[in-house]
C-alpha cells in the first residue's frame, strides 16, 4: 500500500493536532508548525536538551518545521508568492534599492522537510503515535439526552487489543487483527472496530452511567482473545511454511554433503574447526529459513461501552 | 519480553508461535497506578500507520513505494526480485562495471528492512569507498548507515567499515560475537583465496542474508569462483573435488557448461553492458599531436639526457630514481611542474655536487620558455566546443598554471583535487554544474565525481597507468550520460608521451574499449611488475626512438593476447549464461 500526499498530510495533521502543536501556516501542500514540548521530545532527537530543561526548569524552546507533502506544487506556489512579493516592492526598491532575500539562519530558522510515504519522518510519527497511544482507558460518550433521563445507563467494559501477526521465514507477511472481548459476557467482537463504529470515545467518565461488574479477570480475557486469535491463525493457509521447510531441508542437505568428506579430516585440531564451521553454517541456515509466527500488540486498552439490550 | 509458547492452547499451528505478552503487563501496571492513559486519536493513527506499511504479500516488492527520487533500471529491479524471491537473500551480484551494483544492493537491503527481516547490518567495503557507501545509503535509500570510526560505532545497527579494519583486533572479536541479519561485501573478488585472513574472517561471521558484490567473479581461475560461492553457500557447486572433476578443464576453462550455468544461476546474477535497455553512449577519441616549440624541445631533451645519465650512473636501480622518473613525466606536462620538482631536487643534493650545475642548467632552460604549446591548444579546443569541459592533468603545478592561464583568457574554471575536503569538492562540483565552463582536475579515482552533465574531456597529459585513464573517462562516461563522449588526448610528437598514447590507443584500444575488462587484463599482465614500471625501464634503457617503438609494440602485443584470452573466456561465460 502506498499513500497519496493528501493521506500523508492527514496522518501528519492528526499527529500534530493530537499533540497540541501550534500550526503557524497550512495549505493543501504543506504545514508550518511549532512543535509542542511533547512532540519535540518525540521527534527531534534532542535528549540532552530535554535533560537540561528537565533539570534546570528552563523555559523550553521547541523547534519549528515546514513539512511539505507535495514538493512540486509547494515550490510552484512559493515561487508565485515571492514573484508577487517582488512586484509589490517595486516602488519601494526604486528609492531604497533592492535588498536580496536572505535565508534566515539561527534560532528562528524554520527547517523545511519533505514528507512522503517512504520518509523516515512519517515512520517516526507512526512509531511515536504507537508509543503514546499504547494503553487506553476510554468511555463511550452518550448522547446529551442521557443526562436528563432518570435511570443511569449500564456500561460494559471491553478489553480491546490490536494484534500484529508476523508470518516469517526467509520471506515475510503480516496481518493486523483488532479484536475485543466483553469482560462481562465473554463475548468476542471481531473485528472490534465494527463494534466501535459511530461511537465517540473519550477518557472522561460520562454522567449518570454505571459500570457493570466484570466477571472475567483481565488475564483470563487476554487468554481468551489469544486462543480465539490462534484459532483464526490456525485456519490460515500454511503452504508458505511448507515451502519454507522444504527449502530449509534442501539447503541443509547441500551443506551436509559438502561437509561429509571434510569431516573425515584426521587432524584433531582441524577437525574441531570444521565441526564448528559445519554447525554454525547449519544454524545460520535454520535461522534464515525456518518458518514462524510472531504475535505482538500495536495498542490495547479498556473500552467502556454502553450495554446493548 | 514476555514470550511463551502456547502449549496450553487448544489450537496448534504447524509452525512455532511466539506471543509477545508485554502489553498485558503494561496494561495491568497502568490499571494499578491509574494511568497514564494513551490518546485514542494517536492509537488510531498508530493502527492506520501499521496498516499503511503492512507487508500484505510474501512476494511483492515494497521498496519502490518507499524510495522517492530513485528510478531503478529494469535489470536492477529484476535483480532485486530474483535475490529476494528466488535466492532467499544470499547472492553474488556480479554485474559488469557501471551497471549499478550498489543500487541493487541498496534496494535489496531496503526491502528486507521494510519487511522487518533485517535490522542489524554489516557492510564491508574497501576503505576508500566507505564514505561513498554511507552517503548513497543515506541519500538514495534513507537507510541510516554509519561509517565505522571508533570502537563504539560497531554498536550501531547499520555499519559500513573497511574489511581490513574489521578483521583486525580488537574489532574482530567483537564482530565475531555478533549476529548480522545482513552482510554486504563490496569488491568481493578480493576474497578469492581460502587461505587469507580476510576469507576466514568472513567465513566465521554469523550472518543470515549475504550479498557479495564483484564485477569480476573470475579473474584468474575457476577455483576463485568456487571459493566465493563456498563463502556464500558451501556445497552449492558440490564438494571441492566434485567441482574440479565436474566443471573444470583447464585453469580458466569450464566444462559441462549447461550444468554449471544452472548451478551458477542459483547464486549469481551477472548483468552485462550492451544487453537489454542499458545502452551506453559512444566514445569519440581524438588524438591531438603537437609540435613542441624549440625552447620546450630543448628542455625536454635536457631533462631526458639528465634522467638517462642518472639512471646509468645508478646502475639501473629504479627505486632510487623516483623523483627523476617523475621529472621525466612532468616534462611532458608543463614547465611549472618540472620547475617545482627541480627546486625540490636541488634542495636535496649537496652544494658542491656536480649535479647542482646540471640542475641549474635545466632551470635556465625553463626560463627560456615563454609559452606552453599544449595550453594554447587546449584553449583553442575549448573555444571550439563552447560547452562544459573537464581537463585532466596529473600534476598540481600544471593545474595551478592552467587555472591562471585560463582565467587570464577569460574562461571561468574551477579546480578539483584529491586533497580537498568533501564540502569543498561538492562546492566545486556545484560551480562546475553552474557557472564554470571548465573544471581542471588532478584526481579521477576515489569517490563522488559524477559528471554526466559534461561530455567533453581533455587529457592534458596521460597517466602511465591505464587504470587511471579509465577512471578519468569513467567520471564522464557512465550511466546517465545522454551524449556521446568526446575525448581529446594531447600529445607532443617526438616525446615519450607519443609512445604511451600509441600503446594505449592503438595497441590496446583502451579509449573505446568496454570498461570492466581492463582491470582483469592488467592484473594478469602485472603479475611480475607493474606496467608503469616496465614503461619507465623500457624508456630509460633504450637509446633510440626506434628501439622504444619496437619495445612498445611488443608490449602491446602481449596485452592484446591477454585481452583476447579474456574476451574468449567472457564469451564462453556469456554462452553459458545465455
Amino acid at each position: 500500500m502506498s499513500m497519496s500526499p493528501q493521506e500523508v498530510r492527514e496522518h501528519m495533521m492528526t499527529y500534530l493536532e493530537s499533540t497540541e502543536c501550534q500550526i503557524i501556516e497550512k495549505s493543501p501542500y504543506h504545514v508550518t508548525v511549532k512543535l509542542s514540548p511533547q512532540a519535540d521530545r518525540q521527534l527531534t532527537g534532542r535528549p540532552y536538551y530535554w535533560g537540561f530543561v528537565d533539570r534546570t526548569g528552563a523555559e523550553p524552546e521547541t523547534l519549528s518545521f515546514t513539512f511539505v507533502f507535495d514538493p512540486e506544487r509547494y515550490d510552484q506556489h512559493e515561487q508565485e508568492k515571492t514573484a508577487a512579493a517582488r512586484q509589490q516592492d517595486h516602488l519601494l526598491s526604486r528609492y531604497y534599492g533592492t535588498a536580496p532575500l536572505l535565508p534566515q539562519l539561527g534560532p528562528g530558522r524554520i527547517q523545511r522537510e519533505d514528507v512522503t510515504y517512504g520518509s523516515a519522518r512519517l515512520q517516526q510519527i507512526w512509531n511515536a503515535a504507537r508509543q503514546e497511544g499504547f494503553c487506553l482507558y476510554l468511555f463511550e460518550q452518550p448522547p446529551s439526552l442521557q443526562r436528563e433521563t432518570l435511570f443511569s445507563a449500564p456500561y460494559e467494559p471491553w478489553l480491546g487489543v490490536c494484534f500484529k501477526a508476523e508470518m516469517a521465514c526467509d520471506m515475510k507477511k503480516e496481518e493486523l487483527h483488532f479484536i475485543g472481548i466483553s469482560l462481562v459476557s465473554g463475548q468476542i467482537a471481531s473485528p472490534f472496530p465494527d463494534r466501535l463504529k459511530g461511537l465517540t470515545l473519550s477518557p472522561r467518565l460520562p454522567e449518570n452511567v454505571h459500570i457493570q461488574p466484570a466477571t472475567l479477570s483481565l488475564d483470563a480475557a487476554a487468554g481468551l482473545l489469544e486462543s480465539y486469535l490462534t484459532g483464526k491463525l490456525a485456519e490460515m493457509d500454511y503452504g508458505w511454511a511448507e515451502q519454507a521447510k522444504e527449502r530449509l531441508k534442501e539447503e541443509l542437505a547441500v551443506i551436509d554433503i559438502y561437509y561429509e568428506d571434510l569431516l573425515k579430516e584426521p587432524d584433531e585440531e582441524k577437525l574441531a574447526a570444521i565441526r564448528e564451521q559445519f554447525a554454525s553454517r547449519r544454524s545460520e541456515t535454520t535461522w534464515q529459513y525456518e518458518p514462524k509466527v510472531h504475535l505482538s500488540a500495536i495498542t490495547c486498552g479498556l473500552f467502556h461501552l454502553r450495554s446493548k439490550g | 519480553m514476555n514470550t511463551s509458547n502456547t502449549s496450553e492452547n487448544p489450537h496448534t499451528l504447524p509452525v512455532p508461535l511466539h506471543i509477545d505478552r508485554s502489553w498485558l503487563d503494561q496494561l495491568n501496571n497502568r490499571l494499578e497506578k491509574g494511568g497514564p492513559w494513551g490518546d485514542w486519536g494517536l492509537a488510531q493513527l498508530a493502527i492506520r500507520g501499521e496498516e499503511a506499511r503492512l507487508v500484505t504479500s510474501f512476494d511483492e516488492l515494497q521498496c519502490l513505494k518507499h524510495l522517492q527520487g530513485l528510478s531503478p533500471l529494469p535489470h536492477q529491479l529484476d535483480t532485486t526480485r530474483k535475490v529476494l524471491f528466488e535466492m532467499s537473500g544470499r547472492a553474488i551480484l556480479a554485474d559488469e562495471v557501471g551497471l549499478g551494483k550498489t543500487i541493487e544492493a541498496g534496494m535489496i537491503l531496503k526491502e528486507y528492512m521494510i519487511r522487518g527481516l533485517v535490522s542489524k547490518v554489516l557492510i564491508l567495503v574497501p576503505a576508500s569507498l566507505v564514505l561513498q557507501w554511507v552517503r548513497e545509503l543515506n541519500s538514495k535509500f534513507g537507510i541510516p548507515a554509519i561509517a565505522q570510526k571508533k570502537a563504539y560505532t560497531w554498536h550501531s545497527d547499520i555499519v559500513v567499515a573497511s574489511i581490513d579494519t574489521a578483521k583486525r583486533d580488537p574489532h574482530k572479536d567483537f564482530l565475531l560475537s555478533q549476529e548480522y541479519d545482513m552482510l554486504i561485501i563490496d569488491e568481493a573478488h578480493k576474497l578469492k583465496n581460502k587461505k587469507t585472513t580476510n576469507y576466514q574472517f568472513i567465513q566465521k561471521l554469523r550472518k543470515k542474508y549475504c550479498l557479495l558484490l564483484t564485477a569480476t567473479p573470475v579473474q584468474n581461475d575457476m577455483t576463485e569462483l568456487f571459493n566465493l560461492i563456498t563463502l556464500l553457500k558451501p556445497g552449492q557447486l558440490g564438494r571441492q573435488g566434485d567441482f574440479a572433476t565436474n566443471f573444470v578443464v583447464g585453469k580458466r576453462q569450464p566444462k559441462n557448461q549447461e550444468q554449471l550455468k544452472d548451478e551458477l544461476a542459483k547464486v549469481m546474477i551477472r548483468n552485462r553492458r550492451g544487453e537489454g535497455p542499458v545502452q551506453f553512449t559512444k566514445r569519440h577519441v581524438t588524438n591531438v599531436s603537437l609540435q613542441l616549440s624549440p625552447e620546450e624541445q630543448a628542455l625536454y631533451d635536457g631533462v631526458t639526457a639528465f634522467v638517462k645519465d642518472e639512471y646509468r650512473a645508478s646502475g639501473g636501480n629504479l627505486s632510487s630514481m623516483l623523483s627523476l622518473v617523475t621529472l621525466q613525466r612532468e616534462v611532458c606536462s608543463s614547465r611549472d611542474a618540472v620547475f617545482l620538482t627541480l627546486v625540490n631536487l636541488s634542495k636535496k643534493i649537496p652544494d658542491e655536487s656536480p649535479l647542482t650545475a646540471k640542475v641549474w642548467e635545466l632551470v635556465n632552460a625553463i626560463r627560456a620558455i615563454k609559452a606552453n604549446t599544449k595550453a594554447e591548444k587546449t584553449i583553442e579546443l575549448i573555444r571550439q566546443m563552447n560547452e562544459k569541459v573537464i581537463v585532466f592533468t596529473e600534476y598540481r603545478a600544471t593545474q595551478e598554471y592552467l587555472l591562471q592561464y585560463f582565467q587570464k583568457h577569460g574562461l571561468i574554471c574551477v579546480p578539483y583535487r584529491g586533497g580537498m575536503n568533501r564540502g569543498k569538492k561538492d562546492w566545486m562540483m556545484d560551480l562546475f554544474r553552474g557557472r564554470a565552463q571548465v573544471m581542471i582536475a588532478t584526481e579521477a579515482g576515489g569517490e563522488g565525481i559524477n559528471l554526466q552533465f559534461c561530455h567533453h574531456m581533455i587529457n592534458f597529459d596521460l597517466p602511465w597507468n591505464p587504470m587511471r585513464v579509465e577512471q578519468r573517462i569513467g567520471r564522464v562516461h557512465r550511466l546517465g550520460q545522454q551524449n556521446d563522449v568526446k575525448i581529446y588526448n594531447l600529445s607532443t610528437s617526438g616525446t615519450i608521451e607519443e609512445h604511451i598514447l600509441h600503446l594505449l590507443h592503438e595497441k590496446i584500444n583502451m579509449f573505446e574499449m568496454v570498461i570492466g575488462g581492463l582491470d582483469v587484463i592488467l592484473e594478469r599482465f602485472e603479475k611480475q611488475e607493474s606496467l608503469e614500471k616496465r614503461l619507465v625501464k623500457m624508456f630509460l634503457e633504450s637509446d633510440s626512438n626506434e628501439e622504444i617503438r619496437q619495445k612498445v609494440n611488443s608490449l602491446g602485443q602481449t596485452l592484446d593476447q591477454i585481452k583476447q584470452q579474456v574476451d574468449y573466456e567472457s564469451e564462453t561465460m556469456k554462452e553459458e549464461e545465455a
